[in-house]
């Protein structure tokens, strides 16, 4: 049986999750120490170290802020200018950008910084997502990888030392940037924080016509490069309480747009707005780990008491892991295409990925699959707290 | 796509070879009884473990003289993996000596450390010298290491048939070749890419 | 030259993997097939997978999960975790196992190893021995490290060579998740005493205890979980490091 956090809705198949003897989650507890942090004080070690990085002529940028166009990103640009910060925005294009994507892309240059867009060659993209979808199931491998290299190497190009992220899964890290020592991004921290699963993309050459020189942009500068520009990076999410609906909400008076409908596989519609792949990797980490965007969310408004757990249950049962036929409005198959895929190709990888023990299986240990391809899991709460979920329920 | 026999006798992970050759593009069929033996353009006989068991086995299935009858008759290409490749000996060395296929004159023996550090059973990635010229070797580099794991070897007494040798408790034969008759002591399934460019270079014939 | 070999070591507890033996407390890391297919693009050397609850939950080894795992793997793969039968050795090794691992039904039982080394040859069967020190040696424990036995490691090494198994998979259970190295004593009275390879698991916190193992050990081989379960070290790196070390390695 999955076990759940009894106050949010995560299962403890999540990596990195750890339920305590009261059977309440890490990112609960994470969440529960935010009262107690002096959160005046942080905001001060945050304005000292923006001082210690701002350009003393202007001759230069303040700092990089990695951006994508979503909320986060474009909440992270509207704070660095509000604290006085000259920013150089660094975008590595995704894969397939959506149309409300550009222009919220769009929107954040009106906010006033100069931008960079790098855009790594498509054709060669494409192949190596088909290769990391099928060889680790995971078709945004490659763009969690350019999401830390571009702006990297604009750091090292453009020789700004600070980077200024978001937030990062390990929240009560701030960032090297702060560290007396040890502050350098160096490629131990990349592999360490960069979630990249242990594989290098040069491990993909000599496949698919993959080579070297296809792989700039993906690589990571030298340790001697990073240590010569001394680029380091904070977290902003350490500094100032986080929190992604708080972010949209200051992103949306700003100009940043949301899509008409909730994005498909989620509860809401101001995230991941960007990238029609999306869908397929959320939809994996589903078939892996059992939860998808739709629990993420829900979990993370149930902690700030925008949601009754019940409901959440509910919710995520109505909207969690759906086989994703659309994302953002554009079919699977066009999706697909791009990849050289066609649908039962896609069909036997999902197949390959997912972990059969969460999931309803037949008497023969196949998958069951209703009429639109969708698994059902084997429960979707804890089960002493109800004898079993039923299906389709109001 | 050929159509490989892996012959499955009751002493092999005869899935990992099956999974091998689909990767390289063959169509492989498992085969226990000799009658079936007729519809491959290719056989495969993998195996672990002793020699004698090996041989009491392809007894007990019939399957002697159908492998004898596709390979050197048919002439039928053959490829023997490990204890496949020792069961191509004249006999075993093992207590009481058993009878093996006999398409090689020379038995199989006990390897020998010639020096502290080696270990037996011969467990790893070692080197695999290729013999100029020889088939299974093709493009791929002198030495490139292959997984072994075993404590016999086949000392083979035809010269020309070794293809193949290997640096450990002295040096050994690591693979053999003569005619369409192949066989290599270490494992190309579990070789990856080097192993994989073995398999190939066998379905070319 | 024989190569020495590092091998990634999955820990399996109830659908995922975990870091840290059950020995204290064990934390998810990711998807098991995800795993096994970064390290197959990664070309390991070998990998073990260790079914860490099997003994303890009293229940036989998951051959179906085993069957669908071993699909994707194309290097050596070691599997263990409440085997106790040769029908379970036979199942594993036809469902895709090259090599299976026993750890307390080893202990327990000497007689069935022999026969299961007799029937499948010695080279399949890899006896894992977990061990804590004593005044006056080590300990052989069983059952995930629960239960002490009273055995000494050395004698117990020794008895199993002499039943036919092919390795030694040697776990110090006093290192094992603390990243502060290997117990070299350890492996060295074992190494010492039998013929066969030793591989080192338990403890390793960076490339040089992996040096250490293999140099002053004797070890043949080097065994982590912790350490390359998606963090910054990486197999091929602690090759290319042995390398330097003058070690033979596989690159």
């Amino acid at each position: 049986m999955i076990r759940y956090c009894t106050r949010c809705v995560l299962p403890d198949t999540k990596p990195d999750l750890f339920m305590d003897a009261e059977g309440v989650c890490s990112a609960c507890r994470h969440y529960e120490r935010r009262k107690i942090v002096n959160w005046d004080k942080r905001r001060e070690e945050l304005l000292a170290l923006l001082e210690r990085y701002r350009s003393k002529d202007g001759s230069n940028y303040d700092c990089i802020v990695p951006v994508s166009g979503g909320k986060d990103s474009t909440y992270q640009v509207i704070r660095m200018l509000e604290l006085g910060m000259n920013p150089l925005c660094v975008t590595a294009t995704t894969d397939k950008l959506s149309a409300v994507g550009r222009r919220n892309i769009e929107n954040i240059k009106r906010l006033g910084v100069d931008y960079l867009e790098i855009s790594v060659n498509p054709v060669m993209r494409r192949r190596i997502n088909r290769l990391a979808l099928s060889q680790i199931g995971d078709i945004s491998w490659p763009e969690h990888v350019t999401i830390f290299t571009i702006p990297v190497r604009v750091a090292v190009q453009a020789g700004v030392s600070l980077l200024v992220w978001g937030e990062n899964s390990q929240d009560e890290y701030g960032g090297p940037a702060s560290a007396s020592e040890n502050n350098v991004l160096t490629r131990r921290w990349l592999e360490e924080f960069g979630g990249l699963l242990g594989l290098r993309v040069t491990d993909l050459i000599g496949q698919e016509g993959i080579e070297q020189k296809h792989l700039i942009q993906y690589s990571y500068p030298s340790d001697e490069e990073l240590r010569r520009v001394g680029v380091t990076g904070l977290f902003l999410g350490y500094y100032l309480p986080w929190d992604g609906y708080q972010n949209a909400l200051i992103a949306q008076a700003h100009g940043f747009e949301t899509l008409p409908h909730t994005v498909e596989g989620s509860l809401v519609n101001y995230e991941n707005l960007d990238n029609h792949q999306t869908g397929i990797h959320d939809y994996f980490k589903f078939l892996k780990f059992g939860f998808g965007r739709a629990s993420d969310i829900a979990s993370l408004h149930v902690r700030r008491g925008r949601l009754s757990r019940s409901d959440a249950i509910k919710l995520v049962q109505k909207l969690d892991g759906k086989f994703p036929w659309t994302y953002l409005d554009c079919p699977l198959e066009e999706i697909l295409r791009d990849l050289n895929m066609d649908i039962a190709e896609f069909s036997s990888i999902c197949d390959r990925f997912t972990n059969k023990k969460l999931f309803l299986r037949d008497s023969r240990g196949n998958l069951v699959k209703d009429r639109e391809g969708n698994l059902t899991k084997i429960n979707y709460d804890n089960v002493s707290v109800i004898e079993k979920t039923p299906v389709g329920s109001p | 796509m050929t159509r490989v026999a892996i012959v499955d006798y009751g002493v092999s992970n005869v899935d990992s070879v099956r999974r091998a050759l689909e990767e390289c593009g063959a169509r492989p069929f498992v085969v226990s009884d000799g009658r079936d033996l007729k519809d491959a353009a290719a056989i495969i006989l993998p195996g672990i473990g002793s020699f004698t068991e090996g041989v009491r086995r392809l007894q007990e299935r019939g399957l002697r003289e159908a492998l004898s009858e596709r390979v050197l008759e048919k002439k039928v290409p053959f490829l023997g993996i490990c204890l496949g490749m020792q069961l191509i000996a004249a006999a075993g060395a093992e207590g009481g000596g058993a009878r093996g296929l006999n398409w090689l004159p020379g038995t199989t023996q006990r390897l020998v450390p010639v020096s502290p550090t080696e270990r037996i059973p011969h467990v790893g990635w070692n080197d695999v010298v290729f013999k100029p010229g020889a088939l299974l070797g093709r493009g791929i580099p002198s030495g490139t290491d292959f997984y072994f794991t075993h404590s016999f070897h086949f000392d083979c007494k035809e010269p020309a048939a070794i293809a193949a040798r290997t640096p450990y408790c002295g040096e050994f034969v690591s693979a053999v070749a003569r005619d369409n008759i192949f066989g290599v002591q270490f494992h190309p399934e579990k070789s990856q890419r080097a192993g994989f460019s073995v398999l190939r270079n066998f379905l070319t014939l | 030259m024989l190569k020495i070999r590092v091998m990634p070591t999955l820990l399996y507890k109830e659908t995922g993997l975990v870091k840290g033996r059950q020995f204290d407390n064990t934390r998810r890391v990711g998807a098991l097939m995800q795993a096994i297919k970064v390290y197959n693009l990664r070309q390991v050397d070998e990998l073990v997978f260790l079914d860490i609850m099997a003994t303890l939950e009293g229940r036989r080894p998951d051959f179906e999960l085993v069957d669908d795992f071993a699909d994707e793997c194309f290097m050596p793969l070691t599997v263990g975790g409440g085997i106790r039968s040769v029908d379970d050795v036979c199942r594993l090794l036809a469902v895709g196992a090259d090599k299976v691992a026993l750890n307390t039904a080893a202990v327990e039982n000497t007689a069935l190893i022999r026969e299961m080394a007799n029937r499948f040859g010695s080279q399949c069967i890899v006896a894992s021995l977990d061990a804590k020190a004593t005044a006056d040696g080590w300990e052989v424990w069983t059952h995930s490290g629960t239960k002490a036995t009273g055995h000494n490691v050395v004698d117990m090494a020794r008895d199993l060579e002499e039943a036919g198994v092919g390795e030694i998979l040697l776990t110090s259970i006093d290192r094992d998740g603390t990243m502060t190295g290997y117990d070299i004593g350890l492996l060295r009275a074992v190494s010492n005493s039998v013929g066969i390879p030793v591989i080192a698991s338990g403890g390793a916190g960076g490339y040089e205890h992996m040096a250490q193992a293999l140099r002053e050990g004797g070890a043949s081989a080097v065994a982590a979980a912790s350490i390359f379960h998606f963090t910054q070290q990486t197999p091929l790196e602690a090759k290319q490091y042995l390398r330097g070390q003058n070690f033979p390695v596989r690159i």
